[in-house]
């Protein structure tokens, strides 16, 4: 045992120092104690191709060259060639990310439910529609999700809020972007599992085995996601994300303190052999309370604390804790910095199966004058009158804080409204922005098999956009810290979803429904037909004898 | 085979006569029946009119309605754990100590509202305050509520479950209690992560308008008169609804408040799942209302049951007696309720945007439940509304409540008020078709030599359909704008304008008595050709409003059945005819004086929550009746 344990090691090992030239592996956790006692992680598992090109979707007809990958997913890579992906992310989350209380997310990708986007470049041999349907059943089988129902009916092309994170190759051909969002989809183990298999230590050592899928979703907000993205003179990553939120405070009799083992209830016993590096991070509180942190094995950077998990001492369990404190205490007055530019309220205001008016208020906290963009993908479930718009300032109609980017409106049966706009919100007011909106008739065939839920309605999408001097404004706390993957990322707003009631028949009685009709339809063709072909003749009646 | 099949067919076309001779037959039967038809007009609608009040009375039958049963599948009520325990009720005790100090210092509800709002930030749960202000005919009326929405681990938000305690009991009391479990509440069910759907908690102002300024604002609908601060939280959309209200010190049983504004009802698996948890989880029994069975209380059985005391002791012994009794008080309640389109408790305010929702109340009593066992009872209800996948959408929506666990279906109380209506048709119709044709009389000599010969033919003669239909059009006009004088003298505060009201509205139609009779044979009487428009029209209003609201549709057939279908115009001299003629203006205008408080809050009801009854009543109700009475007063 011991013996074959060894030998798999130094194979391990040369295995590494092989590949290392091409293709690398860093993982790392990331804490974040947040203000309302609860507990942001993250988890990034992300695997670098070096000097590796996304495919030339001109080369689609021709046979690809053949794929050899150590570390890199195989099972991704494939598909990211099959349909010449230069860009890819898809998340799948459950719950609704708090912004007021958590700030902005370490990971921007937080829409409840699923979201697919990519960017493709345009191709004579397959047209980007048709990748689009093939990357969606393909990622559909590959994680266990419903995204082959992300059809027609829900892609859009965002282009203003969903820009490219990486660089994007010039292939002389321009590239295009293709947008989805499930709201309905649920995250759950089914597809942790086939997200794990990605991992190259699976999670059987190093960060990764501390996903412990039953913590892991029972946790207040959870989410993963895979985002692949082209880095010029670099290479090709991808980068497995896994995001959650935690209330310990619900967990261990009302304090906030923590540890790996009361979060995951795993602690790290190896680590990952494989990993460049291999990094646990904590974010430490800016309030004033004493705060523990063990092991003291940690160096200290910009208000993150750092363990290196390859060389510190086995088993590590990491914990913090607040000695000073006997019981977390909510904040009972709302914090005096807000921790995003601005907050969104989203609702669907009315309680009619016909219409209904679409309400968003936007708060901007901050003392000057934010541009932002505002998005809303929705499909032909929720038709807009446009017309209806109104926007509202602190009581007063100022239609002149909107520019409409682009309206695509909805088609029926085949396509969503696509609308964007940039709002410009005074400073430390709150923008009112609402239209009416009509809910159409579905056809009996169109309702899921839970026709009397209703329809689960994609998030609205703000982008701050923020000056370059904005730095001196940010709210601060959220910054992710320098390292290797830290490129900045744009800060998207999801807004909760929504549920909309449609017109629904009553199916759970069709055959009465079916008979009544038929009836109906059987005396009326009756009468009808009597009096059409009935021959009228007149006849004498004498008075009845008696 | 064909031989045999050829003749029985020969013998049937013999028999119903389809040859040449046989169709004047068939015609010839067809006239007979209708004949017989019209001769026993009378007697028909009759029968129909006594087999519809047949039907009414026997709907409290001891025999009648089956047991209620959980029709959704997912509610699967009261299968699970309760972890509500003594922890929780103490710390309901302290927050009851800390309202009881604010209700002694007679803090204000903006106070009330600022304190509740604290404790729930302390939990951790967002929360916010509501000020809302009310100006009616009665009067300004301020309140600020208190609310908070606990964002439920990984649930999207889209959907909610509302718990709802107002501050003051339907009895009147204070509500310290009902307030204290919500707030406990919050506190312990924020502790599991098993909810699938946000909680929202409110803790409305006043009985009935807090919950009205909270929840339009909530969906967004405007209301003249009420101003209300938008909402700061938001969730998602409000499938059910629970209700709190512990006015008491302890309860015996809980019962159940389930009318809306009007006459809508809840699903009837919300009431289901909710009484087999109460009698199974937390050992409580429910009651309709809080109508006890004077079986279960001897001592106070004839304070408690209906039944009338003059009945000789061996009828009131009867436990079938006993039992129809106990039945018709609960049916009797909830006819009330129903037909005034009143809201039998905060809840009744959510049903129009689709929330199912009713009121636990918690009869007061000396014991034994208290805390502990409304929060077991109201955990386990929540988790089966959290168990909902969809909109509760399968049991009955149309139900008559007779015992708690005992209901009728649709099918069986609603044919009694359509056979009413029914009878009332056939009567109009047959005014209509009478008004057509005269009948010329004939002497008696003339009658005996034309006995046993053809009668004389009757002559056919034009309807003034125009006068009748003014008349109508006339008296709802009249009832439009008694609606609104009574709601402007409401506000002045007069009580002699409702007199003045009563007079003007019951003396101005006495005009009809100066009007001349027309010669018969020339154009039909005007009292017959308005009756059948009366009486067409007030069966089809019965008709519509019983699959709307039943029981409106009940005591209409009650009120108007017979008065309507027996008004008549008489020979008889000008006092008898003034009499009927006040009987009749009693019925239609009497509530002006006789029930003004009734009055009062059935306008109080149509300002602020937007009930029906008032302008149901003025422009429906009063009205037909007048036309009755202009009936009776015309010359025949």
């Amino acid at each position: 045992m011991f013996w074959r344990n060894n030998i798999l090691a130094v194979l391990l090992l040369c295995c590494t120092w092989c590949l290392a030239t091409s293709e690398e592996f860093h993982e790392a956790l990331t804490f974040r104690p947040l203000q309302d006692g609860r507990l942001a992680t993250r988890f990034t598992f992300t695997t670098l191709l070096r000097g590796a090109y996304p495919r030339d979707p001109s080369t689609l007809q021709e046979e690809d060259e053949s794929q050899h990958y150590a570390i890199f997913p195989l099972a991704l890579g494939q598909v990211l060639r099959e349909y010449a992906v230069t860009e890819l992310h898809l998340t799948l989350n459950a719950g609704k990310w708090d912004y007021d209380h958590w700030g902005y997310p370490d990971e921007p990708g937080v829409g409840t439910g699923a979201e697919l986007w990519a960017w493709m470049g345009e191709s004579a041999a397959r047209s980007v529609d048709e990748r689009w349907k093939g990357l969606r059943n393909a990622l559909s089988g590959q994680f266990c999700a419903s995204l082959g129902s992300l059809d027609e009916q829900r892609t859009t092309s965002p282009e203003l809020t969903f820009r490219p994170e990486g660089s994007l190759p010039q292939w002389g051909t321009t590239h295009q972007l293709r947008h989805g969002t499930l709201p309905s989809e649920h995250v759950c183990t089914e597809n942790l599992t086939p997200f794990l298999k990605l991992l190259p230590c699976k999670s059987l050592t190093g960060i990764a085995s501390l996903l412990n899928p039953h913590r892991l979703f029972d946790a207040d907000w959870h989410g993963l996601g895979v985002h692949v993205r082209y880095l010029e003179n670099e290479g090709i990553e991808v980068r497995l994300s896994f995001q959650s939120v935690f209330d310990p405070v619900r967990y261990s009799n009302g304090r906030r303190d923590w540890s790996l083992r009361s979060v995951f209830d795993r602690v790290i016993d190896r680590s990952c052999p494989i990993a460049h590096s291999s990094e646990i991070r904590v974010a430490i509180p800016k309030e004033e309370t004493a705060v523990a942190i063990t092991p003291d094995s940690y160096t200290t950077h910009a208000g993150f604390v750092y363990f290196n998990v390859s060389n510190a001492s086995k088993p590590l369990d990491i914990s913090m804790s607040w000695p000073d404190e006997q019981k977390f205490e909510y904040a009972t007055v709302s914090s005096a910095v807000p921790l995003t530019h601005v907050s969104v309220r989203r609702t669907l205001k009315g309680s009619s199966q016909s219409r209904g008016r679409l309400s968003v208020s936007i708060t901007n906290h901050m003392p000057i004058t934010i541009q932002t963009s505002y998005l809303e993908s929705m499909p032909w479930l929720l038709q807009f009158y446009l017309h209806s718009l109104q926007i509202y300032s602190n009581g007063v109609s100022r239609d002149d804080l909107i520019s409409i980017v682009s309206y695509i409106p909805s088609v029926p049966h085949v396509r969503p409204t696509l609308f964007q706009a940039i709002l410009t919100l005074p400073p430390k007011s709150t923008l009112h922005l609402s239209m009416d909106v009509i809910k159409p008739f579905l056809r009996y065939t169109e309702h899921p098999p839970d026709a009397q839920r209703g329809w689960d309605l994609p998030p609205a999408v703000l982008v701050p956009l923020l000056h370059s001097n904005s730095s001196t404004l940010d709210p601060g706390l959220s910054n992710p810290p320098s390292g290797f993957e830290q490129l900045r990322l744009p800060r998207r707003m999801y807004t909760p979803v929504l549920l909309v009631d449609l017109a629904t028949p009553d199916f759970s009685m069709p055959y009465n429904v079916i008979i009544m009709s038929c009836t109906l339809i059987a005396l009326i063709f009756g009468m009808v037909f009597n009096l059409l072909t009935r021959k009228f003749t007149l006849i004498r009646v004498s008075p009845e004898p008696k | 085979m064909a031989a045999v099949l050829q003749a029985v067919r020969a013998r049937l076309r013999r028999l119903l006569g389809t040859d040449e001779n046989g169709t004047v037959m068939k015609i010839r039967r067809r006239n007979q029946f209708n004949n017989f038809i019209w001769k026993s007009l009378p007697i028909i609608r009759l029968i129909l009119l006594v087999a519809g009040y047949a039907w009414m009375l026997a709907i409290p039958l001891p025999n009648l309605g089956r047991k209620t049963y959980i029709d959704e599948n997912a509610l699967q009520p009261g299968q699970v754990n309760t972890y509500w325990n003594w922890p929780d009720v103490l710390r309901a005790d302290r927050y009851l100590a800390d309202l009881e100090g604010l209700r002694d210092r007679n803090a204000s509800s903006a106070e009330q509202a600022a304190y509740i709002v604290d404790e729930f930030k302390k939990l951790g749960i967002p929360s916010a305050t509501q000020a809302y202000s009310f100006t009616g005919t009665s009067g300004v009326s301020n309140g600020t509520n208190a609310y908070a929405i606990h964002s439920s681990p990984r649930a999207s938000g889209a959907e909610a479950i509302l718990i709802s305690a107002s501050r003051i009991s339907r009895t009147g009391d204070l509500n310290l209690r009902g307030i204290s479990t919500v707030i406990s509440l919050a506190a312990y069910l924020k502790g599991s992560s098993l909810w699938a759907k946000d909680l929202i908690f409110v803790i409305s102002d006043d009985h009935l308008l807090g919950m009205q300024a909270w929840i339009t604002s909530y969906h967004g609908s405007e209301q003249s008169g009420l101003v209300a601060d938008p909402l700061t939280l938001s969730s998602g959309v409000i499938w059910t609804a629970l209700n709190i209200d512990y006015p008491g010190h302890s309860f015996s049983h809980l019962g159940v408040f389930f009318e809306g504004l009007n006459g809508r009802l809840p699903n009837q698996d919300l009431i289901n799942s909710f009484g087999l948890i109460s009698v199974y989880t937390g050992g409580v029994p429910i009651l309709l209302y809080d109508h006890r069975d004077p079986r279960e209380v001897p001592h106070l059985e004839s304070k408690l049951s209906i039944i009338p005391s003059w009945l000789p002791e061996i009828v009131k012994k009867q436990d079938a007696v006993k039992e129809y009794g106990f039945r018709a008080k609960n049916i009797l309640r909830h006819v009330g309720y129903q037909a005034r389109g009143q809201t039998s408790g905060v809840h009744g305010l959510l049903h129009r945007f689709r929330i199912d929702a009713i009121t636990l109340f918690a009869v007061p009593a000396t014991g034994p439940h208290g805390f502990h066992a409304i929060g077991r009872i109201i955990e386990s209800t929540l988790r089966t509304m959290n168990n909902l996948l969809e909109r509760l959408h399968a049991s009955f929506f149309f139900y008559l409540l007779v015992l708690p666990s005992t209901f009728l279906k649709i099918g069986t109380y609603l044919p009694s008020v359509i056979l009413v209506s029914v009878s009332m048709m056939f009567t109009g119709l047959g005014e209509w078709v009478d008004a057509r044709w005269y009948q010329p009389k004939q002497s008696s000599i003339e009658e005996k030599a034309a006995n046993g010969q053809a009668k004389s033919e009757a002559i056919p003669r034009p309807r003034p359909v125009l006068k009748a239909l003014s008349i109508v059009l006339l008296t709802h006009l009249a009832g439009i704008a008694l609606f609104y004088l009574r709601t402007l003298s409401l506000a002045s505060g007069s009580e002699t304008m409702s007199l003045l009201l009563f007079f003007l509205m019951a003396s101005v139609p006495l005009i009809a008595l100066t009007a001349h009779p027309s010669p018969p044979q020339a154009v039909a009487p005007l009292s017959k050709t308005l009756k059948a428009f009366n009486l067409c029209f007030a069966s089809t209003v019965i008709s519509v409003t019983s699959v709307l609201n039943f029981s409106l549709a009940a005591a209409l057939a009650v009120s108007l059945g017979v008065p309507l279908s027996y008004s008549s115009p008489s020979r008889s001299s000008l006092g008898i005819k003034l009499a009927g003629y006040t009987i009749y203006a009693v019925l239609g205008f009497g509530w002006l004086v006789l029930c003004r408080k009734e009055v009062q809050e059935a306008i109080w009801n149509w300002e602020v929550l937007g009930a029906w009854f008032a302008l149901f009543v003025c422009i429906i109700y009063s009205p037909l009746v007048l036309q009755a009475a202009i009936v009776s007063v015309l010359p025949p």
